[in-house]
């Protein structure tokens, strides 16, 4: 099985940002995108999310499995949920509001009688551009921020060393683990067992996944023990950490740290002290329905 | 002299544990994703979340969370799916409430064991599955029906059924391990 990580240094200007400065960036963000409702202030990050995307310099065919998913969820959440269903937006949309099709439309001949409102679609709007700006963010992550620089990278923001240090542990794990699954695959392979077509009902199935399942995880307990004893040995947790991999902050860095700060606390300040978060309809797109 | 399991215990053992975990969880993630669930269109079965919750189960809560948290941040990172911290959140519950019950594990071969593991796993899915489905409401402006129903059904579900197979059967095979080798 081949495992690669989805990180390939561009030469672009997300290359230069400092990891820490990044996640900040990507947190504040989420939390101005969550705190409001309003389309003028979610195209407003929209567009900054869409800038901040850009400067990694990734290809849709780099990006693209990400997209899938998050396509997905936007099609079951907008197109099912909001448009179809009408099931509502979280209490958001208030009840009631003015129907696209007051006197229902034809259908093969028949009056259809649909509660579309005008609110509901604008509604639908404002998900796109929340979703797809919070999207823009976090499916960057992979592709542009190097695998090495979690451990020391989640130490500076504040986590515990020996939880980052896990991390970065986890990652070194990744490829040696991958070896023994396909190791363990060949093996059970030449015993008849068949991976890529396992029939049955769903309980077969994964009552199948055991052969392969169980080897590979005992396998990899038995020799976690070693592993930390030779880290006892060396003093692991006696002090405090130093990372092979530096972080340093430069000039433009602390530019996205005071931008992040001043998304995060002006849209809390915006959304929650001036009450200018709120969910409204622009008059232009009820004229569209006139 | 046997040692007494600590509930919230994270040594060096924890740590590689808990690394060891979540590149497991990671890699296995990878591997099995190509189940399909039938009528549940794109939601994908994975048996791997039977990993954290067997890693709570025999190691404790704390390696049961990590292997969760950063499994899933690994395989979302390696699949290129991008990072979404809520739903790593609810795989890191899925590993850390069966570890609740961690220090009260004397044979994991026992029957009395692996009922309690079964019940926990129910439990961990029910809360890690409704935390990260509920945070949807928050975070996409989705309604309750669309949060259980396209959220957190398919994923309930398939998290319970998985754990609830393949953690027994994990839980025998590692039965085997700590008597032969004497661990705890």
């Amino acid at each position: 099985m081949l495992v690669s990580w989805r990180y390939k240094y561009r030469n672009s200007p997300m290359d230069h940002i400092d990891p820490r400065a990044r996640w900040i960036f990507s947190f504040a963000f989420l939390i101005a995108a969550t705190s409001t409702w309003n389309w003028i202030f979610l195209l407003t990050y929209f567009i900054i999310a869409l800038i901040w995307y850009r400067l990694g310099n990734t290809t849709w065919k780099e990006t693209r499995s990400g997209w899938r998913l998050v396509l997905f969820m936007l099609f079951m959440m907008i197109v099912i949920n909001t448009i179809i269903t009408g099931g509502g937006a979280g209490g958001v949309v208030p009840p009631g509001g003015q129907l696209v099709w007051p006197n229902g439309f034809k259908l093969f001949g028949e009056t259809v009688h649909f509660g579309l409102t005008i609110e509901r679609i604008w509604f639908a709007f404002c998900q796109v551009l929340r979703i797809l700006g919070i999207s823009m963010n976090f499916i960057l992550i992979p592709y542009t921020m190097d695998a090495r620089s979690y451990g020391a990278t989640f130490s500076s923001l504040g986590m515990p060393d020996k939880l980052a240090y896990t991390t970065e542990l986890a990652i070194r794990f990744i490829p040696s683990l991958a070896r023994n699954f396909s190791v363990t695959m060949d093996a059970q392979r030449a015993r008849g067992f068949e991976l890529d077509d396992i029939k049955g009902g769903i309980f077969n199935k994964i009552a199948r996944m055991a052969p392969l399942i169980i080897p590979v995880t005992m396998n990899a307990i038995l020799s976690s023990e070693d592993i930390a004893d030779a880290m006892d040995l060396r003093g692991f947790g006696q002090g405090k950490r130093t990372w092979l991999y530096e972080l340093r902050y430069h000039r433009w860095d602390y530019i996205v740290l005071g931008f992040s700060a001043l998304l995060a606390i002006g849209g809390l300040v915006a959304s929650y002290v001036f009450h200018m978060g709120d969910f409204i309809v622009p008059q232009f797109f009820y004229n569209l329905f006139a | 002299m046997e040692e007494k399991k600590k509930l919230w215990g994270f040594e060096t053992k924890q740590v590689v544990y808990a690394a060891i975990g979540a590149a497991l969880y990671a890699v296995l993630a990878i591997a099995t994703n190509m189940l399909q669930l039938p009528g549940a269109g794109n939601v994908s079965f994975r048996p791997a979340v039977a990993i954290p919750m067997f890693f709570g189960v025999a190691f404790g809560p704390i390696v049961g969370f990590i292997t969760g948290f950063v499994g899933n941040i690994l395989a979302d990172l390696l699949s290129g799916y991008g990072f979404w911290l809520w739903w790593d959140l609810g795989n890191g519950l899925l590993g850390l409430i069966p570890g609740l019950i961690y220090p009260t594990i004397e044979s994991y071969r026992a029957s009395k064991s692996i009922w309690r593991a079964e019940i926990f796993v129910v439990l961990g899915s029910l809360i890690g599955m409704g935390l990260a489905s509920i945070s949807e409401m928050w975070v996409s402006g989705a309604d309750m029906n669309t949060v259980i129903f396209a959220n957190f059904l398919p994923a309930f579900i398939s998290d319970v059924i998985n754990g609830l197979i393949l953690v027994p059967l994990l839980m025998i095979a590692y039965a085997a391990i700590v008597e032969r080798s004497g661990r705890d």
